[in-house]
């Protein structure tokens, strides 16, 4: 599994890394709706399902701390 | 003779040849990475810029509140069966505030009061008859949390990296932590690409509160001669006598580390990839949920099953988590958003979520969030439903949270964005309110409704 991940992230990193958009061009990348993470007023939701799931992290959300959740 | 000597040169020419292949491989991946840190080398050297934006313009303020709800018929207060309704208001602020052109102090503080049906049958025998799918009152059946959340950052001069730290704090009736954390981003090849890694601490502490019936077992307890079985009659065993000991230590610490890597692929699309490492030790089980034992005579009270013993989980855990993003401005109108993520853990549980939400901006103010996501778990090694486990197993639980279930939540929201803040309160110009509502339900019967609002406020 690490090693499917680590060759996964490496292939990633190797078809992109030429890839160079300038800053004038990320026009549409810069729209609030792209950005690469949960909204912020979104956020207890993420919350929630860490008290009802097992799974945490990787979401940027709570990874176990600070609540007595999964 | 000859034969011998052609399948000898076969034998030899293809050894050669995997071993060629091998060389051409490892050849390939040697080309292959450096060819990936050319493309790293392709940094901030074209940012020759003098001009330094601030990082943060003016103060912001963020006003987050949320409401849930949610109904089930497997608490784990009352081992696996019994009503799991609850209700929650949650509101925080989040105060952003500029130091200088490179520094940003964050402040986040909220408040959370919940009640909940489950957790008041903690006693379930204060009031009227005992039933595990009838909410009971006192203590139990409502608390507060709260917390607060510091944050500093530090942007470099050409912004390509960014270091922060944290603390953290939060306090319920049963529940204290103090969390502290930092973090370090890089920036390459003109922003299109970002590094970072971060790593948190939570010492927390639980005050052990445990099922009214277990009570009078404790060490210095009175057994069967306390008030609640004096004054009420046992039903089914009349000597009931649980498995039960108090719970070694109160501490519960988690540590995580992740990692981060974000790439622009285009100029409509950009993804990333994180990893996520959490060790926890201490008091992993909570020490108010029951269990029951199908190898122990059931005793009752009104129509509540006594407890055979509290939850008993390993004090240590490790989690991992490996998640990805990915999402792509199709035009003007519509954007989509995807998000998956792996886990496991070493309880034995492996789960996938999956979700998508797809942007419609209708108006020059206004956009639309319907959104759908989809959770998958597998069940923890200790997890056995109502009355499944046996007495003589190390690990039990029945805490549907931690068992074998899938989930759909169905989410639509809307926004209102004005960039230039005609609206104010104070000296703050409304820039944006975000409403959300989600539906969630699992096949094992609990269902939740979620309404959030975030409202966004710029100083000017």
């Amino acid at each position: 599994m690490i090693r499917k991940t680590i060759l996964l992230l490496f292939l990633f990193v190797s078809i992109t890394s030429c890839v160079s958009v300038k800053e004038y061009e990320k026009v549409s990348l810069n729209d609030p709706d792209m950005i690469l993470a949960d909204k912020k007023s979104d956020r207890n939701i993420s919350t929630f399902h860490s008290y009802r799931e097992a799974a945490v992290g990787a979401n940027g959300g709570k990874t176990g701390g600070g609540c007595g959740c999964n | 003779m000859e034969e011998k000597q052609v399948e000898v040169a076969a034998a030899t020419n293809h050894h050669k040849h995997k071993k060629d292949m091998r060389s051409l491989i490892n050849l390939n991946l040697v080309i292959l990475f450096l060819f990936v840190l050319n493309g790293f080398a392709q940094t901030s050297d074209t940012d020759t810029s003098t001009y330094k934006k601030r990082v943060l313009e003016s103060i912001e303020v963020d006003f987050l509140a949320s409401y849930y709800s949610q109904d089930g018929d497997n608490a784990a207060v009352s081992g696996g069966i019994g009503t799991e309704e609850l209700t929650d208001l949650t509101s925080a602020f989040v105060v952003s505030v500029p130091l200088n052109d490179d520094d940003v102090l964050t402040i986040d503080a909220g408040i959370s009061a919940y009640t909940s049906a489950s957790s008041s049958n903690i006693n379930p025998f204060d009031d009227g008859y005992a039933d595990p799918f009838v909410a009971s009152s006192g203590a139990s059946s409502s608390d507060v949390w709260i917390n607060a959340n510091g944050n500093y950052s530090h942007s470099s001069d050409d912004r390509n990296q960014i270091v922060s730290g944290k603390l953290s704090i939060s306090s319920e009736y049963d529940y204290f932590s103090v969390g502290v954390g930092g973090s370090f981003t890089k920036l390459f090849n003109e922003k299109n690409t970002e590094l970072s890694i971060n790593a948190n601490i939570f010492i927390d502490t639980w005050k052990l509160i445990y099922p009214y019936e277990l009570r009078p077992f404790l060490e210095g307890g009175a057994g069967l001669n306390d008030p609640l079985f004096t004054r009420n009659t046992i039903t089914g065993n009349p000597n009931y006598q649980p498995l039960f000991s108090e719970l070694n230590g109160k501490g519960r610490n988690s540590y995580a580390i992740g990692l981060g890597f974000s790439q622009i692929l285009s100029k409509k699309l950009q993804g990333t990839l994180s990893l996520d490492l959490i060790m926890q030790t201490g008091l992993l089980s909570t020490p108010f949920q029951r269990v029951y034992f199908d190898d122990m005579e059931d005793s009752f009270i009104d129509n509540f099953h006594l407890a055979d013993d509290v939850e008993q989980l390993p004090d240590k855990r490790i989690k991992t988590a490996i998640g990805g993003r990915l999402n792509y401005y199709i035009n003007e109108i519509f954007v989509v958003r995807t998000f998956y993520r792996y886990y496991m853990d070493d309880w034995g549980i492996t789960s996938q979520t999956a979700s998508i939400e797809l942007p419609i901006k209708i108006a020059d103010k206004f956009t639309l969030y319907p959104s759908y996501r989809y959770y998958y778990q597998t069940a923890a090694d200790y997890f056995a439903p109502y009355e499944e486990h046996l007495s003589t197993d190390k690990y039990y639980t029945s805490d549907y949270d931690l068992s074998k279930f899938s989930a759909n939540q169905y989410g639509f929201g809307m926004s209102y964005t004005d960039v230039f803040t005609k609206s104010h309160v104070w000296k703050f110009g409304l820039k944006s309110i975000d409403l959300k509502y989600a539906h969630y339900s699992r096949d094992s019967g609990l269902t939740a409704d979620m309404i959030t609002g975030g409202f966004k406020f710029v100083m000017e």
